[in-house]
């Protein structure tokens, strides 16, 4: 053998020696980012099984045996902002919307979807309670607040496209969740498209809500899952199947209605009131809006969100659904947990299947 | 972006090198110096072009993701997209009408509070130091009040860019206006001239370089404070640009946005200083530095 050859031999073996011990070592701390502000001290928040599973420190609980920390990053600029921790790896899971992951996707951040966590949630347009806005249709050219970038935003267009606008027959203004609640309340703005947050300035007389999406068929609603960063999934398999086997026992607990009560409760830490969330969730089963299955609607949503992204140039290159799904580490706690049949599986259209 | 960046003149190293030299090597002489004032042109560039380069080789070398600092190349695809669109226009031109009305606004008012300031030391004495407490606050602290006064419209824009204007304008005029030289001062108290003659034939020529310092200060202040009005409550312009392409975490749209608002603010910089160089040839010669 040459000198150089063996060196390079040396060289090698070292390489993966090294990187079988970098696969075996254990982390020091698991970071979550969500993409929400949280509130309180701590921060929490709620409406998905992640919040519950902040909550209820069950990852904190899993990991404590094993010295290993948990660290739950909040972010004010909700999915964008996730989205730029992440080209960073300063996360290693996030709790996301579908949109912000598609332009995240779109631009080359390399993830895995684990599981959903909050489906089918609909988007609420609010206005003022003296205001002649009745229904979309009634947003033309006027004053209407909403948060681009983040998975409220394509259910809107869609609504506006359902009725014949977009965007630009609006004058839209871009704030996020805080700002836009604000402008409502101070009627600096004519309506503002939010989520469940509306419900509390509805019970304190100062917003009324015309428009809820759901209302309309799943095909109008937002979903939002945790994803793993590629490289923490390839170098620990084991803590990722951990993580999700919380999550999907977090899914079953907030699934239960027997625990309608005391998740309300829970979540209502979070600063958002016990009755928004009964609002929020009212006349649906929790097991409706807290499956973590990756189904064919699922999938078909992700899709449509891909496309319409496309379509609305929010991406510049399309983006490859399938192989987004990493569908095994659910699989396995589904079987482990005896829960493969408790939630029903939907086909694209949102008709339950068989 | 360049914060009333003091121009030297290339005239200078050339002018002294000239006269050094003796008559033998006075070609020689000339031909450096000649070298020496290309060398003071091209100082300048020196810098940018560095970081241009780190750039690129950081990009091309992977040192930095591409998702957080996209390649130059991209960057300019991403302007050239802008431009042929017409968004970049458009954003551009909502952006400078914003800042002009702003700017005009703040200036205007500005020469008034600080003229007037300037001239009665008992307006001084009653109105300054609330005047100073009051500028202390930065244009993101007035923003939630404002925001409630006025709203998220345009008036919002206007009032906090007028509001970055202003404040250096009137400084520099109140100090402008407190530089009449004393000896030409008791010529004119001689020729017993009224306080208007004064003001117009001594006051102000006198006042005339530091107003427009003041002025250019407070371009690059309302420009920066464009920017922040932008990011914060809009839907166009090219703060808003900025904030869009964060959004939708197209960081080579948020480049080629800094790098428009950078070069716009640069070009109006250095007009002002062209004319502020004008103004002050213009200015009686015995108030030339």
């Amino acid at each position: 053998m040459r000198p150089h050859r063996v060196l390079r031999y040396l060289l090698c073996t070292a390489l993966a020696l090294t990187s079988l011990y970098a696969a075996a070592e254990k982390p020091t701390v698991i970071r979550i980012g969500v993409a929400q502000q949280g509130a309180g001290d701590p921060p929490t928040f709620g409406g998905s099984t992640a919040a519950t599973v902040q909550n209820q420190q069950l990852l904190e609980k899993e990991f404590a045996a094993d010295g290993i920390k948990v660290q739950w990053l909040f972010f004010k600029g909700a999915g964008p902002a996730v989205n730029e921790a992440i080209a960073d790896d300063a996360l290693d899971f996030a709790y996301q919307g579908d949109l912000p992951s598609v332009l995240a996707r779109a631009n080359g951040l390399k993830t895995r979807i684990l599981l959903e966590s909050g489906v089918r949630s609909g988007v609420k347009v609010g206005v003022p309670p003296d205001s002649d806005i009745k229904s979309i249709k009634d947003l033309k050219d006027r004053r209407v607040a909403i948060f681009r970038g983040t998975n409220l935003q394509l259910v809107a267009d869609n609504a506006l496209a359902a009725n014949q606008l977009d965007e630009h027959a609006l004058r839209v203004i871009n704030l996020d969740i805080a700002s836009s609640l604000a402008a409502l309340a101070s009627k600096g703005i004519d309506a503002s498209v939010n989520d469940y947050h509306l419900y509390r300035l509805r019970d304190q007389g100062l917003a009324r809500i015309v428009y809820e999406s759901q209302h309309d068929g799943p095909q109008f609603t937002r979903q939002a899952h945790l994803l793993v960063l590629d490289g923490f999934e390839k170098a620990h398999p084991d803590i990722v199947q951990r993580v999700v086997n919380v999550f999907v026992q977090a899914a079953q607990w907030s699934s239960d209605e027997a625990n309608r009560d005391a998740l309300f409760k829970l979540w209502a830490k979070s600063g958002v009131s016990y009755a928004s969330w009964q609002a929020e969730f009212a006349e649906q089963p929790l097991k409706y809006r807290n499956s973590p299955l990756i189904d064919p609607f699922i999938v078909a949503r992700y899709k449509a969100v891909a496309q319409d992204a496309l379509r609305l140039k929010l991406i510049r290159q399309p983006v490859d659904v399938d192989s987004w799904f990493e569908p095994r580490y659910l699989e396995n706690a589904l079987r482990a947990q005896k829960l493969e049949h408790y939630w029903t599986r939907y086909d694209a259209a949102g008709k339950p299947l068989g | 972006m360049t914060d009333t960046a003091i121009t030297i003149s290339p005239d200078t190293p050339r002018a002294t090198a000239s006269h050094i030299g003796t008559a033998g090597t006075h070609v020689h002489a000339r031909s450096r110096a000649a070298l020496r004032a290309c060398a003071w042109h091209l100082a300048p560039w020196l810098l940018p072009a560095l970081l241009f380069l780190l750039w690129s080789v950081g990009c091309a070398r992977g040192w930095i993701a591409p998702q957080i600092l996209p390649a130059p190349q991209r960057v300019y695809d991403t302007l050239v997209d802008l431009a042929l669109s017409g968004e970049l226009a458009r954003n551009t031109l909502i952006s400078l009408q914003r800042v002009l009305l702003g700017f005009a606004g703040g200036t205007l008012l500005g020469f008034t509070i600080g003229g007037a300031l300037g001239l009665s030391r008992t307006l001084e004495a009653w109105v300054l130091p609330s005047f100073n407490a009051v500028v202390q606050i930065p244009v993101l602290g007035w923003l939630p009040f404002l925001l409630l006064l006025v709203g998220v419209g345009e008036p919002l824009k206007y009032l906090l860019i007028g509001h970055a204007a202003l404040v250096p304008v009137t400084l520099s005029t109140m100090q402008g206006f407190r530089q009449a030289p004393a000896a030409l001062d008791e010529v004119a108290r001689v020729y017993a001239y009224t306080r208007w003659q004064r003001i117009v034939r001594l006051v102000l020529p006198a006042a005339v370089p530091t107003l427009a310092t003041g002025v250019r200060l407070a371009f690059t202040k309302a420009w920066l404070a464009l920017v922040v009005v932008e990011l914060v409550a809009s839907s166009e312009g090219l703060g808003y640009l900025i904030v869009y392409g964060r959004q939708l975490f197209q960081l080579d749209l948020v480049m080629a946005s800094v790098v428009v608002v950078g070069v716009i603010g640069l070009v109006i910089n250095r007009l002002l200083d062209a004319l502020e160089k004008r103004l002050r040839r213009g200015t009686p010669s015995a108030f030339r530095a």
